[in-house]
């Protein structure tokens, strides 16, 4: 437990060993300080929403996570082990962790389900039939199963985003990265996305999600962090942060998104 | 391996004397064929069918067929078939405005397809001319977006030049094979020869670069 | 004017053995200059200072310097260099795959270039290598973009095997220009010498319109 959280019993997951830790992270893009010694945990089970105004490094601790950014200054453990700079062992950290970008970015010269076996028959040497029975079973779970064979050109914005989320769970990793998933959405196409997020989280997938949906932080997180400026503003439990938050900037903030608690 | 350069000094007066003649063809060559590439790439696009065709056909001869070619026929053949003596450098004027000026009708075809039918639409609305419709709308619109293909003809054209040392052009090429020859130094003069031209055509390909890179990114996704 | 148009046919042998060397020489060229831009790109974008500073020199300078210099001074250079008397074919041949090598290297270069860099942290994000991303993902989308910029260089290459002939090289050109000074005949030679090439390159440049139509982005 981290002095950060004040240990909040309540929060789920506690007490168990964290999935991951952030210690005093620091990132700089030459001589600018994306992240100023952060220090997180995220617990095993859990969803944890990062929120907080544009430029504060939300994205960039999540990139970090996962090794596409290499951190300046302190650690990042991952299931008890240190992310470290070996390109080898970053592979085999990514294998288990799940990405979801904001432009999708799905392959556009394969097809829906090519897309999802790519990773299982690449990266983990599945067959293709396996990789592909696995496959078509997550698009059904996000309700694309029709759309197997189609070009992601052929499909909105919100069935590629689902496509990608399928594409990452083909790997059955342990924990789930959201970055900004459904801010390159149209309003209608939000919704399906969001839901399977659900879905997902009540499953009990460990996500961390970067977002500026503050009804989903508010009713799927189990853990709500509010970031500014590369630091950590304050964390609590969703009911905390959106119903009576400590710090007045957290306030600013959220009434600024035309949120009235 | 010794390297002498002291003949390229020694020449240096005849040397620059060839990087003029250079210049000049280029600059020669760069308008003449920028004027006729203009008229023959409006041709293509508001003439009537023949001469679009009879363009057409012009502009990809000078794609097929070399410069080296097109040279070769403008200095020793055209005068057995017009009965018109070319000195060597005016031969080399009109082969390299001919060619170049192909390319700079492709450049003006296709940045004026991009731009016309939304444009000419509004233009013909308000009661414009076709010729105003070009000169006020069009032009100016599709020229920012060609301006990096005109960097490339440009420094193309210059390169070209050096061509012309076969029909005996006393341009750089020319005149740095002489003074090789003459010197027996081919390696230290060449040397200097390829400096002068880098040091011409390098600003060009620059700022095409430059420019480019600025007006790309409008196109990408 | 009296022309003679029987020399060009009573020459077809020499003629077309001509034509037989500028094929040959425009498909070796590429042969060496397709691999040697992907090696120059690969170096530009390399993470060590040293060969992309390399590769930015080469480039440069053979996008700078004129090509019939190029050959006239690698005519020179290379039996100093290699201490070799080597024939002229082989001369040319070098001078036009570094060229076109430097050209093919800014090709590659742009078209990797326009993949979105996030379609590569896809795939590294699903625990991919760099390579994997590479081959599955990037080098896939971009050969459609490189493929139309080819086939130009394609055709410029095509045309510029007659600057070879400078050295003796027996190509078309110079084919062409040696029966001129053995029959006198000017004017049929270099006609028949422009219509051999308009009769190659105007079918490759139709096709090279046909290849941007087909596979040219259009963003």
């Amino acid at each position: 437990m981290n002095k950060a959280n004040g240990g909040d019993e309540r929060r789920k997951g506690a007490g168990e060993k964290p999935m991951i830790v952030y210690g005093n992270v620091k990132k700089n893009y030459g001589e600018f300080e994306a992240l100023k010694g952060v220090s997180l945990q995220v617990n095993r089970g859990e969803v944890l929403c990062l929120i907080g105004p544009s430029g504060s490094g939300k994205s960039t601790l999540l990139r970090c996570t996962n090794g596409l950014e290499l951190i300046d200054g302190g650690e990042i453990v991952f299931e008890g082990t240190s992310l470290g700079k070996d390109p080898k062992r970053l592979r085999q950290v990514r294998r288990r962790m799940g990405m979801v970008f904001q432009s999708f970015e799905l392959f556009p010269h394969k097809t829906a389900v090519e897309n999802v076996i790519m990773g299982p028959m690449t990266v983990l040497g599945v067959s293709e039939k396996a990789a592909r029975e696995r496959a078509m079973a997550l698009l059904g779970k996000v309700g694309l199963e029709s759309k197997a064979d189609s070009y992601p050109s052929n499909l909105s914005g919100g069935q590629q985003q689902r496509v990608a989320i399928a594409r990452a769970l083909a790997m059955e990793p342990d924990v789930m990265l959201f970055d900004e998933p459904t801010s390159a959405l149209d309003p209608e196409t939000v919704g399906e996305v969001l839901n399977v997020m659900k879905v997902l989280a009540s499953e009990g997938m460990t996500m961390v999600v970067v977002t500026h949906e503050m009804t989903f932080a508010r009713r799927v997180a189990n853990w709500v962090v509010v970031f500014e400026s590369g630091a950590v503003l304050e964390e609590g439990l969703p009911e905390k942060i959106f119903g009576n938050p400590s710090q007045p900037r957290t306030q600013d903030f959220l009434s600024h998104l035309g949120w009235s608690g | 391996m010794d390297f002498d350069f002291t003949p390229v000094f020694d020449s240096a007066g005849y040397l620059l004397g060839g990087v003029g003649t250079t210049i000049l063809l280029s600059l020669l060559s760069i308008i003449l064929g920028g004027v006729i590439g203009l008229a023959v790439g409006l041709g293509r696009c508001y003439g009537s069918r023949p001469l679009a065709l009879v363009l057409g056909f012009y502009v990809d001869t000078m794609r097929a067929i070399p410069v080296l070619v097109l040279l070769v026929w403008m200095y020793f053949a055209f005068p057995i078939a017009s009965g018109i003596n070319l000195p060597p450098f005016w031969a080399a004027v009109v082969a390299l405005s001919l060619h170049s000026a192909a390319y700079v009708a492709e450049i003006f075809r296709a940045g004026i397809q991009s731009i016309r039918s939304g444009q000419t639409r509004a233009g013909l609305a308000l009661g414009m001319s076709t010729s105003q419709l070009i000169r006020k709308i069009i032009l100016p619109q599709a020229f920012i977006r060609m301006l990096p293909d005109f960097g490339s003809i440009i420094s193309r054209t210059i390169k070209y030049t050096s061509i012309a040392t076969v029909i005996a052009v006393p341009e750089l090429m020319r005149r740095a094979d002489t003074v090789a020859t003459q010197s027996y130094r081919p390696i230290e003069v060449f040397t200097a020869a390829m400096v002068a031209y880098f040091v011409m055509t390098f600003p060009v390909t620059r700022v095409v670069d430059g420019v480019y890179r600025r007006v790309a990114h409008r196109g990408q996704s | 004017m009296n022309l003679d148009w029987s020399v060009v046919f009573s020459h077809w042998p020499l003629l077309a053995h001509g034509v037989l060397m500028t094929v040959l020489l425009t498909v070796l060229t590429m042969l060496i200059a397709i691999p040697g831009g992907i090696v120059l790109a690969a170096m530009r974008m390399s993470g060590s200072r040293v060969l992309s500073l390399v590769s930015v020199c080469f480039v440069e300078f053979f996008r700078n310097v004129p090509i019939i210099l190029v050959v006239y001074w690698a005519f020179y250079v290379m039996p100093v260099l290699t201490d070799l008397s080597l024939p002229a074919f082989v001369t040319g041949l070098t001078a036009l795959a570094m060229n076109n090598s430097a050209y093919n290297s800014e090709t590659f270069r742009s078209g990797l270039n326009s993949i979105r860099k996030g379609q590569r942290e896809a795939g590294l994000a699903l625990g991919m290598s760099g390579p994997q991303t590479f081959f599955k993902i990037v080098l896939p989308q971009a050969w459609r973009r490189v493929l139309p910029v080819l086939a130009s260089a394609w055709v410029s290459l095509f045309k510029d095997t007659s600057l070879v002939s400078v050295i003796s090289v027996g190509e078309l050109t110079y084919t062409a220009m040696l029966i001129r000074s053995q029959t006198f005949r000017v004017m049929e030679m270099i006609t028949a010498m422009a219509v051999i090439y308009w009769l190659m390159g105007y079918p490759q440049a139709k096709l090279v319109d046909w290849i941007n139509r087909r596979y040219g982005v259009s963003e």
